[in-house]
This record gives C-alpha cells, sequence and structure tokens, in this order.
C-alpha cells in the first residue's frame, strides 16, 4: 500500500492530515523498505524545513505537561500559529505493547485544526526517540507547521537527546515537599533554556514561589550553557491559563538574543553536526553488526575471550580486521 | 481461647472425606481480598458484638425498628426516555400495575447541561433517558402526577441546577408548594469524577452547588432528600464490595465536611442524606455490605457529634446490576435480577429497582419493565420474607462477613482520609485506579472462566437469537425537541430571560444561592442549556484526565496461558512484517461517559501488546476521525453503551472517509442490539463485539481482520 515518495511530498507540504501522519509512521518503521523510502522523503522535504521554532518540553511524570501543552498550544493557535506536537510515550507495557493517553488530557488541541498532535511510543523504533523524533519534527516544518514542539517525559535519557535538536528547551517542575531538586536529573537542568514551576494555583501558590527560589539559588551553581542568555525560573498555572503568555515571550526573548549575535545559526549548525555524527556512529555499528563475516565469526571470538584463549584486543583486532582488508 | 472440642472432629472429618488435604484448600478468596472458610460456627462471633437491634444504633440490623414487617421497601422502577410525552404515559402504566415511587433518567444531553439543538448532543437525545430543554418539558413528563403527594427520585448530577429547579417550578405551576415536595436527588458530583463523567463544573463549583442545594432545602423542602450518595456506579465500573463501600462512604463524610463548611449544622441536612448502593450477583457479601455499611455510616458520622439520631443512620435505595447482565441467553437476566433483588431484600435496603432482563441489548420495553418490576412485587408479596427483620442476623457466616468487610473498608476510608478526605484522594487519581485495576482483574477472570457467566463462558447457546421486541428510540424525538425550543424561544418575554439569566451568572460570582437564583430563569422559559451556559460563564466547563493503568489484565493469566501467548505473539509477528505494532484507536462518542469498558480494553490491548491510543471523553464523530487520522492507527474501536451507536459510528466512517481514512478498520463495542448488527455491518463496521465478549476473542476477531489485511 505504499505509495510513489512524490505523493508523500506533495502531501506534506499541501498540509495534508493523512499523508503527513503517514510519512511519520514510514519514518518510525522497522522495516528497510519503509526507512528507505522515508530517508527519500525527507530528503526532498529538506528544503522547505528550518522555519520553525523548535521547543523541547520534559519534566517529571506529575508535572502536568500534557495540560500545560493544552494551555499552551491553544494560545499559539488563538495567536494565528500553526503547530505540532510530538509526544513519547514511555507506557509500554512488558509485552512491548503502550498506553498512548495525551491526547485525553488534550482535549481542546486535540480538536483543534490548527494543531498536529502525535503521539509515538518510545519502544520497538529503531535508532531510538534520537533519529524518528528529528525527521519528524522536519517534516511536520515542511508541513507549515511553524511551532513545533517535542514533548518528553524527565525520567530517562530521552531528554538530552531531545534538547540537542530544539532551539529552546523547557523544564516543567512543580513544589512539593522540599524535595524539588531529587526526582530530576542534574544533567537535565544544564541543558534548560527556561524552568517553568507549574500548578501555581490554589493553596500550591506560595509554594510554587518557594520552589522558584530554590531553582534560581540551584541554578546560579551551575555555568550558564549560554553567554548570551540568562536561564530564568517562572511559575504558571495551566488549568486557570495564568503565566503561559511569558513563557511564550521568554521564548521569543531568547530567539531574539540568539539570533542578534548569531549564537542560534551556530547552535543549528551544530546540530546539524552532531546529528551527522550520530548517524554516521549508528550507521557503523549497524553496518558492522550486519557484516556476515563479523556475524560468522563473532560467537566464536567472544567464546574464546571469555575462555582467555585470545586477548580482548586480538578479538576485536581480528574483528575489525574483516573490514579493513576489503 | 481453646479450640472448640468438635471443630477438630469435623476437621479431620472433612480432611478424610477430601483424601487428606487439609480443609483450608477449601478456602476461597474473594475479590475483595477476604478469605472465606468452608464452614463458620459460634467461634466465629466469640470476638464480635452481633447482638443489636434494628432502628437503634449502629443500625447494623437496619435503620427503621420494625423494618419490613411494619412496611416492606419501596418498589421504585428507574424509568424514561425518548420525550417527556412518552415517559409521562409510561410513568402512568407503571404506577397503575403497582410501583410506588416514580424515578426518572434523563437522557445525556440533559445530564450535560446541553440543549437538545445543541451540535455536539445529535446522537443522545432522548436515548438513555427522557429528554429536558425547559420547564415546558417538566410540566409534560408530570402531567397528571399529583407531586404533593408522590415521592419522585431523579437521577442528576450535572444539570442538578436547572434540573431541580425545574421540578420546583413545574409543581408550583400545578398548584403543589415547596414544603410539600418529597423525593431525592441524586445530586452526588464527586462519584462522577469518579466513574460515570456526567459532570460539568470543575469540582470546586460543584461542591459549592451541592451545598446551596442542601441549605436551600433544609429551609423550603424539610421532606427532599438533597443527595444520594452512590456507589452503584463503582460497582458498574468493577468496584468490588470493599471498594464500593469505602468510596461510597467516604463521598458521604466529604459531603458533610462540605455542608459543615458551608456554616450549617449536622442536624439540619444529615437526616436528608440518602444512599444508592449497586447488588451484584455475590450473594452473602452484598448482605452482608449493607449491614457493614449502615455500621460504618454511624461510626463515621460520630465524629460530628450529632444529636439527632437519624443523622447517622443510612437508609439506601438499592439497584440490581446492570453488569451481571449479559446480552446472550438474555432470559438468564431474570434470574440474575431475582437473587441480586433478594441480597438487597435480606440486606435491608429501603427501596429497589430491579432491572430489565433486556439492558444489556437495548431500552427497556413495557414488556420487559413489567417482568423487572413484578421480580420485586413476587418477592414482596409472594415470599412470606417480609416477616421477619434482618433474617440473617446472627449467622455465624454472615455476622463474620460483615465484620470482615467493616474491616477493610474502614482500612481504604482511613487511607483517604490521610489523603486529606475523598475530594484529595480524588484529584491524586487513587479511588479511580483501584476501581480499574478492580475491573481489569474481574474481566481478567471472567475471559479465563474462573468467574462463571451462565450463557457467556459456560454452556453457550450455539443458536442466539433474539425472539422479542426491543426499544429504538426514533431519532425523530430530536426534530420534536428542536421545534419545541424554537417555540418556547418565540414566545418567551427575551428580556426578562436575560435578565434573570444575567442575575444567576451574578450570584454565581458573587456566594448567591444559585438554586434560588435559577427559579427565577426556568419561571421565565430560560432553556436549560442557557441555565448552565450562565453558570459555565464563571465556572468553566470540566475536562477530566484520564489515566490507564496497565498490567492488571495480563496478571490475572497465568504466564503461560495459550490464548494470551498466542495473541502476543501475533502482534510481534505483526510489528516484524509491517514495522510497527497494530494501532488501535479506542474511543468514546457522544456524551455517554461510562468509561469503565473502553479503560479495560484499552489496558488488555495493551497488555496483548497493542499500540492503544485513547481519545478524550464525548467526542464527536469529526474529532474522532482527526484523531484517528493524526496517530495513524490501523484500527478505531467505537465503544456505545447509550443508544448512540446508529447515528455516531456510521458517521464517524463518513467523516473517515472525507479525508482519505477509508482503510481504517472500523469495530463496535458495548451495548448494542444484535437486531442492528446488520446496519452497521451495512454502513462498514467489520466486527461487532456486544457486552460479555471475552477480551481474548475480540483481540483475536481483530488480529485476524488485521492479518487478512495487511499480512
Amino acid at each position: 500500500m505504499l505509495k510513489d515518495p512524490k505523493e508523500y511530498v506533495n502531501g506534506v507540504l499541501n498540509k495534508d492530515r493523512l499523508l503527513l501522519a503517514r510519512t511519520i509512521t514510514l519514518i518510525e518503521s522497522t522495516l528497510p523498505t519503509h526507512q528507505a523510502l522515508a530517508k527519500e522523503i525527507v530528503n526532498q522535504l529538506l528544503p522547505h524545513t528550518g522555519s520553525s521554532v523548535r521547543l523541547g518540553i520534559t519534566g517529571v511524570p506529575g508535572a502536568g505537561k500534557s495540560t500545560y501543552i493544552e494551555s499552551f498550544g491553544n494560545m499559539l493557535t488563538e495567536m494565528g500559529h500553526r503547530i505540532a506536537v510530538l509526544a513519547i510515550d514511555p507506557s509500554s507495557t512488558r509485552s512491548g505493547g503502550s498506553i498512548l493517553g495525551d491526547k485525553t488530557r488534550m482535549e481542546k488541541l486535540a480538536v483543534n485544526q490548527d494543531a498536529f498532535i502525535r503521539p509515538s511510543p518510545s519502544s520497538g523504533t529503531l535508532g531510538g526517540v534520537g533519529r524518528k523524533t528529528r525527521e519528524t519534527m522536519l517534516v511536520c516544518e515542511a508541513a507549515g507547521y511553524d511551532v513545533v514542539i517535542v514533548e518528553t517525559v524527565g525520567v530517562g535519557q530521552s531528554e538530552t537527546t531531545v534538547a540537542s535538536m530544539v532551539d529552546f528547551f523547557l523544564v516543567l517542575m512543580i513544589a512539593g515537599a522540599g524535595d524539588e531538586l531529587q526526582g530530576i536529573k542534574k544533567g537535565v537542568l544544564e541543558v534548560a533554556d527556561a524552568i517553568v514551576i507549574n500548578k501555581a494555583d490554589g493553596d500550591n501558590i506560595t509554594r510554587a514561589e518557594v520552589a522558584r527560589k530554590e531553582y534560581e539559588t540551584a541554578l546560579h551553581m551551575l555555568m550558564p550553557a549560554s553567554p548570551n542568555w540568562t536561564v530564568p525560573v517562572l511559575t504558571c498555572s495551566s488549568i486557570e491559563n495564568r503565566g503561559i503568555d511569558r513563557i511564550w515571550e521568554t521564548v521569543l526573548a531568547h530567539k531574539t538574543a540568539l539570533t542578534k549575535t548569531g549564537e542560534m545559526a551556530e547552535k543549528r549548525k551544530t546540530q546539524a553536526l552532531d546529528w551527522m555524527s550520530f548517524l554516521l556512529e549508528e550507521g557503523l555499528h549497524q553496518w558492522f553488526y550486519t557484516d556476515s563475516q563479523v556475524t560468522g565469526s563473532l560467537p566464536r571470538l567472544r567464546q574464546e575471550t571469555a575462555d582467555g584463549l585470545i586477548s580482548p584486543a586480538a578479538a576485536a583486532d581480528c574483528l575489525l580486521d574483516h573490514l579493513k582488508n576489503r | 481461647m481453646s479450640e472448640h472440642p468438635n471443630l477438630q472432629q469435623w476437621k479431620d472429618l472433612a480432611s478424610k472425606q477430601m483424601k487428606g488435604k487439609p480443609v483450608d484448600a477449601l478456602d476461597w478468596m474473594t475479590p475483595e481480598g477476604i478469605r472465606v472458610k468452608p464452614l463458620y460456627t459460634a467461634e466465629d462471633l466469640e470476638n464480635l458484638d452481633a447482638n443489636t437491634l434494628p432502628g437503634m444504633a449502629p443500625y447494623m440490623r437496619g435503620p427503621m425498628a420494625t423494618m419490613y414487617a411494619g412496611r416492606p421497601w419501596t418498589v421504585r422502577q428507574y424509568a424514561g426516555f425518548s420525550t417527556a410525552k412518552e415517559s409521562n404515559a409510561f410513568y402512568h402504566k407503571a404506577l397503575a400495575a403497582g410501583q410506588k415511587g416514580l424515578s426518572v433518567a434523563f437522557d445525556l444531553a440533559t445530564h450535560r447541561g446541553y440543549d437538545s439543538d445543541h451540535p455536539r448532543v445529535s446522537g443522545d437525545i432522548g436515548k438513555a433517558g427522557v429528554a429536558i430543554d425547559s420547564v415546558e418539558d417538566m410540566k409534560i413528563l408530570f402531567d397528571g402526577i399529583p407531586l404533593d403527594k408522590m415521592s419522585v427520585s431523579m437521577t442528576m448530577n450535572g444539570a442538578v441546577i436547572p434540573i431541580l429547579a425545574g421540578y420546583i417550578v413545574a409543581a408550583e405551576e400545578q398548584g403543589v408548594s415547596h414544603e410539600q415536595l418529597s423525593g431525592t436527588i441524586q445530586n452526588d458530583i464527586l462519584k462522577e469524577y469518579l466513574t460515570r463523567n456526567t459532570y460539568i463544573y470543575p469540582p470546586g463549583p460543584s461542591m459549592r452547588i451541592i451545598s446551596d442545594i442542601m441549605s436551600f432545602c433544609s429551609k423550603n423542602m424539610p421532606r427532599y432528600n438533597t443527595i444520594s450518595i452512590s456507589g452503584y456506579h463503582m460497582m458498574e465500573a468493577g468496584a468490588n464490595s470493599v471498594l464500593q463501600t469505602a468510596f461510597t462512604l467516604a463521598d458521604g463524610i466529604e459531603y458533610v465536611k462540605a455542608a459543615l463548611k458551608s456554616g450549617m449544622d449536622v442536624d439540619t441536612f444529615a437526616p436528608r442524606l440518602s444512599f444508592f448502593f449497586g447488588i451484584g450477583m455475590n450473594f452473602f457479601m452484598d448482605i452482608a455490605m449493607l449491614r457493614a455499611a449502615r455500621f460504618l455510616w454511624h461510626r463515621s458520622m460520630s465524629q460530628f457529634d450529632p444529636k439527632n439520631p437519624k443523622s447517622s443512620m443510612l437508609r439506601t435505595h438499592c439497584q440490581t446490576s446492570g453488569w451481571s447482565l449479559t446480552e446472550q441467553d438474555p432470559y438468564n437476566n431474570v434470574i440474575r435480577t431475582t437473587l441480586e433483588a433478594i441480597t438487597a431484600v435480606l440486606g435491608g435496603t429501603q427501596s429497589l429497582h430491579t432491572n430489565s432482563f433486556d439492558e444489556a441489548i437495548g431500552l427497556p420495553t413495557d414488556f420487559s419493565a413489567r417482568i423487572a418490576r413484578n421480580t420485586q412485587i413476587v418477592v414482596q408479596e409472594e415470599s412470606q420474607i417480609c416477616h421477619v427483620i434482618d433474617p440473617l442476623g446472627g449467622s455465624y457466616y454472615v455476622e463474620s462477613l460483615t465484620n470482615s468487610i467493616i474491616e477493610e473498608a474502614q482500612k481504604i476510608i482511613d487511607e483517604i482520609e490521610e489523603l486529606g478526605g475523598m475530594a484529595k484522594a480524588i484529584e491524586s487519581g487513587m479511588p479511580k485506579m483501584r476501581i480499574e485495576e478492580s475491573a481489569a482483574r474481574k474481566q481478567a477472570r471472567i475471559d479465563q472462566g474462573l468467574d462463571v457467566i451462565v450463557g457467556v463462558n459456560k454452556y453457550k447457546l450455539t443458536d442466539e437469537k433474539i425472539d422479542f421486541d426491543v426499544r429504538e428510540v426514533p431519532s425523530s424525538v430530536r426534530d420534536e425537541q428542536v421545534s419545541r425550543l424554537k417555540e418556547i424561544k418565540e414566545t418567551r418575554d427575551s428580556d426578562a430571560v436575560k435578565k434573570a439569566l444575567a442575575d444567576l451568572t451574578s450570584a454565581a460570582q458573587n456566594d448567591g444561592n444559585l438554586l434560588e437564583a435559577a427559579l427565577p430563569a426556568v419561571r421565565a422559559r430560560a432553556t436549560l442549556g442557557e441555565i448552565s451556559d450562565a453558570m459555565e460563564s464563571v465556572f468553566g466547563r470540566f475536562v477530566a484526565t484520564t489515566r490507564c493503568i496497565s498490567g492488571a489484565y495480563s496478571s490475572e493469566f497465568s504466564s503461560n496461558d495459550d490464548t494470551i501467548k498466542s495473541l502476543k505473539k501475533r502482534t510481534a509477528d505483526f510489528l516484524e512484517k509491517q514495522g510497527r505494532r497494530p494501532r488501535l484507536l479506542v474511543t468514546k462518542m457522544g456524551q455517554d461517559g461510562h468509561d469503565r469498558g473502553f479503560k479495560v480494553v484499552a489496558s488488555a490491548y495493551a497488555d496483548l501488546g497493542f499500540d492503544v491510543d485513547i481519545s478524550p471523553m464525548f467526542q464527536t464523530p469529526e474529532e474522532a476521525a482527526k484523531m484517528a487520522i493524526e496517530n495513524d492507527v490501523h484500527v478505531v474501536g467505537a465503544s456505545s453503551l447509550a443508544a448512540g451507536h446508529k447515528t455516531l459510528i456510521p458517521s464517524l466512517i463518513d467523516e473517515l472517509g472525507k479525508i482519505g481514512g477509508d482503510d481504517i478498520i472500523v469495530v463496535a463495542g458495548g451495548v448494542i442490539p444484535p437486531g442492528d448488527y446488520d446496519f452497521l455491518f451495512k454502513a462498514g463496521v467489520k466486527a461487532v463485539f456486544g457486552p460479555g465478549t471475552p477480551i481474548t476473542d475480540s483481540a483475536d476477531k481483530t488480529m485476524t481482520l488485521l492479518e487478512e489485511k495487511y499480512l
């Protein structure tokens, strides 16, 4: 049921929801034929990409990410933007299946004609979050979405990957009982462009303010990642729709500051190079481990290494020589 | 305490009969986690205080001193469908045939505060209850029914203000004053957030509405029950009897606290609190549940120090379980309902609804409603059960089981108190998760045949056919309602309506009593939708968070169950050949908020290796189609429990076609009359899964459809 790449390309450029969705499915597929087709499509779309604001949003489970995106996204579409949300859902079960429930918390955005939301299970795809999300982001840009949001849960490794593909990385937190800094890795704070304390509403307002100050202090101890940007700590209430507009202003201010100094162009260049290195490593890795000579001798050499019959270095050299001698 | 001398002898004897196996092997672990032994003796009562009296604290044996010996329970059948005129005719027939009180069912549009001409509700009008748009409909509904004499129960939780005000004004126009009115409004919003989802506003304003109603009625309608704290819907959502007891009482405690906080004295409102329990097929368990609930309510209320004994007396309505009804071999449902009716009676209920045998198939007809009503009338008037109060009081087993429920439920009530009360607990998601877990486990036991359901997973009929009529509500009901709305809007004084609605909005902003403020609007012929909107403009409309558990379904199966293993393998094969797992969107369209079925399905399918997308509740077909396309699913499963399937599902298929998704497979599940299957197949539905379909069967069929199409 696959179509000619041109059809997908034209569909995406004509903002066809169905063909955009099906292109993303090809990108996410584990089948080599699908991947080849996806690569072809992405390549042809490349000239039409690059013009969106790329936003990463992460936060611990329960921080209210989906509810935040619901408020934030609807505000943006009211301003005239078209937004795409790529939600990476980690809720896979042992069987490998998953429950993708993000849209139940984005009730209005889910039915908004100016929004495209795509939840994806994090498991079972080759190349992991990095490859498929980057390409999906590009395809959404080509389809005319001028704000692309990548949502991920802040408990795994995926957030640094996401940070390395977006312009602005927002970390969503909630006020807890004095243990704000627990549960989120220091590494996540290092890549944050803003920290937002969500759920600053009702009897939570004071606690949110206390948490805000604590984060400010914590950030002071970190080396700023950019000379042109001081990471702000903000508060907001997604359910009461307060403080959401200020976050968008912050994103724009960041963009202006970094564009003026040339840092934004530099950042995207670095990201493209990083991505190329990543793909190169991934390709080499895959090439190596699927090579028939390698797969032929790998089990034997592993066994001999384990039994002490050959040194690990000699075993590795032996395998690498297969390729060098081509 | 020394071992009863004969008990050891009995154990030896029993063990010998079991060829040497210990007698403990006969113990049964109930879904509530209570260990039930094969024999109870006087020893089991030694530490229990079972020797209490009815009509006296702690009311374990019944709230009234004479119970049914003095006056039997009230036969109160819940009914309503189509227009007010049709429902009114139905009520007149039922009252002539021995029914004692009225109980009104409203359609889903009414529940959610929408007029019949609202675009979101086109599939719901008059389907699961009667459509009410204004006081004119209310007057027709109660035409010829003297509201000063007839007690009227109304199942309404979302649009309580316009409905209760409509009832009051309809009575006024009959010449009946406020203080003459007697009956009950369900008005139990907390459980809506938990299970049934027919709310309108967020929890804060909703709790305020309840306090406003309590306060208005305590002053003006002293014979009216202002709330019916309901466990029924929790049971229907899959809660076991301990969960039902604990969560219902915890809801009750929360309402008491809210009323006290608004400045009322406990004895002014607590005597008007009533309860509503669901009765399932676990016969002794649910008898014990009602006894335990009365004991626990008395104990819980003592913390508020009431002076009036009625303040801590639990009075309850009961309804037989809808979940226990099957579409397969449906006459068996008469037997199930009879058993459940006797359970409720032995448990000491104050009023009772007995379900119609055809409710897993469609709306009750005159015939099935008569059988349902007579089920309890026969028990009441022919069986001689009524002469003795609490006839199982003192039974070793029932007393012991009552005590176990008290202990287990109290633990959960304490846990909720630690979370800061039921409102906070609901926010935390704890009660909902427990109920859903209980539901998924039950489904898994049914699918494995561990819980037997005759005609479904055992003694199945090879040739199912429906040889009785099924009621269908014609779509012309909507046209009728819409034209009446138009007429009302043309003939009323629109300035007066505008002013009354502005006053209501201002009362919402400024802490006025909302019921009182709604009365002038109703008198001026403001519609139900307009009144709801006037408050919504201040309060907003609540959007639920859907959470879904995973793992509970498959954990009830043994790890090498062949059915499960083979389905997992098929989803894995699909992944290998198609590059991704089979992806399924489960969606609920229309205003039906019963989400147990669709969540159990989501959770179980994920356990079987599907990627399952869940849609928000209350979707229109167009919205569901957009989501199916964006998420690029292989299959859409549409759940329908409220008779909207004939409009909503074909319309979904249309919408999918419009945006290029005609290759997406559509299957349907829920309460769908077999007579409608062909209609749905012709509309393009590929499979229909009726109530009681084991999930393993539906997943097997779905996988077959996918394999035929893609592999």
